[in-house]
């Protein structure tokens, strides 16, 4: 219940982060960015669209459909939740290494994102192993 | 021990049987579920890494540098583009580094200068924020010499025209020279004004105004009519649009 609650918690930071990159993507601004100084580099690269689609939509998808998984508890969701977290930090991980080997820029929401991607996918697979046998 | 509680013994040894091997199946299933998106998840890995094209270069301006030429024939007194008594200000909240400011000023700065610098409807004005990096600050503070020679905006051009890879380290002191000499701006003296206290202040004005009016991505237009201020565009969209809305 407390991972549940605390996984829905995480979503909703990811899904704020991107939303807010997402709006940025299609008002054609540059996003806020302190600590590291990337963001634009980050946003106007060739990695930022994955197929036509911009990652920052790709990441808010994914986060609604973390959401979706997160509304009821029960083994399939929680299957689905581990399944769609380790996913996201599949791709979180691998557009990371693109920032930092590729771009040589970080872009701090990006990282932010990463971070909750991570936190869904550690607390996603507890939830399903920790869960009652039924 | 009776029959009865030998029976019930049996059952309960049987249900404790039942239920480890029901926990055994269920952690089975679970851990395979688990390695699935285990696969899933690399899967994805994999797919990204043949989608992504890498088509980043390290775009270094080099060579002779590019005069843009979308502030020519309209006047500049200081930092102010355009007929000083025009009825409405524009102003420009940019960071110098900022890739998207550069693409506005090539789509939709020509048509605004046209439109309404040029017939007196409409001035302009720069705000050089600089958040970006150690280059912007750099850059903004050669912009505020430029604008001492009344060039500000030829400075701000030109640089668009040029501009490389955001924080690459491109906007060297030898850059930025080039950029104001090709600009038609005296390069040493922007140059040692950038050193001065007042360089510092002219940035420190511009941050103040960014944040008065809540400019906190570039690049933003704003309009002030009647003394009132108020954004009118963020993002390299169409301002002309945008103002003709406004007006």
């Amino acid at each position: 219940m407390i991972s549940r609650v605390a996984a829905i918690v995480v979503a909703v930071a990811g899904l704020a982060i991107a939303t807010y990159l997402t709006i940025v993507h299609y008002a054609g601004g540059e996003p806020v960015c302190a600590i590291a100084h990337g963001c634009a580099t980050v946003q106007k690269s060739s990695y930022a669209e994955f197929a036509g689609v911009p990652v920052a939509l790709l990441g808010l998808l994914g986060y609604v459909a973390i959401l979706g998984s997160l509304l009821k508890d029960t083994e399939t969701t929680r299957s689905i939740t581990a399944l769609l977290a380790l996913c996201g930090l599949a791709f979180s991980a691998w557009l990371t290494y693109v920032e930092i080997w590729e771009l040589e820029a970080i872009c701090i929401w990006c990282v932010g994102s990463a971070i909750c991607m991570a936190l869904l996918a550690a607390l996603a697979t507890t939830r399903l192993l920790r869960a009652p046998a039924h | 021990m009776t029959k009865r509680e030998l029976r019930e013994q049996a059952r309960a040894h049987r249900l404790a049987l039942e239920a480890a091997e029901a926990a055994r199946t269920t952690r089975r299933r679970r851990f395979s579920i688990l390695g699935a998106a285990l696969a899933a998840a690399i899967a994805v890995i994999v797919v990204a890494a043949l989608v992504s094209t890498n088509s980043n270069s390290d775009a270094a301006p080099s060579g002779d540098l590019v005069r843009s030429t979308v502030v020519d024939g309209v006047p500049e007194r200081n930092g102010v583009l355009g007929d000083p008594n025009a009825p409405v200000t524009v102003t420009e909240y940019v960071d110098l580094q900022c890739p998207v400011c550069a693409e506005a000023s090539k789509t939709a700065l020509p048509a605004l200068i046209n439109d309404y610098v040029k017939t007196g409807k409409v001035k302009l004005e720069l705000r050089t924020m600089h958040f970006l990096g150690p280059d912007s600050v750099k850059s903004a503070r050669v912009a505020a010499g430029a604008q001492q020679q009344n060039k500000l905006w030829s400075f701000v051009e030109t640089f668009y025209a040029n501009q490389g890879t955001e924080n690459s380290g491109y906007a060297t002191d030898e850059f930025l020279r080039d950029v104001a000499t090709t600009a038609g701006v005296d390069a040493d003296a922007a140059l040692d004004y950038a050193d001065t206290d007042a360089s510092e202040q002219a940035l420190t004005k511009a941050n103040q105004a960014a944040q008065a009016i809540g400019a906190d991505s570039t690049p933003t237009f704003t309009i002030t009519q009647d003394g009132q201020e108020k954004v009118l565009l963020v993002g390299a969209g169409d301002v002309s649009a945008e103002l003709e809305k406004a007006l």
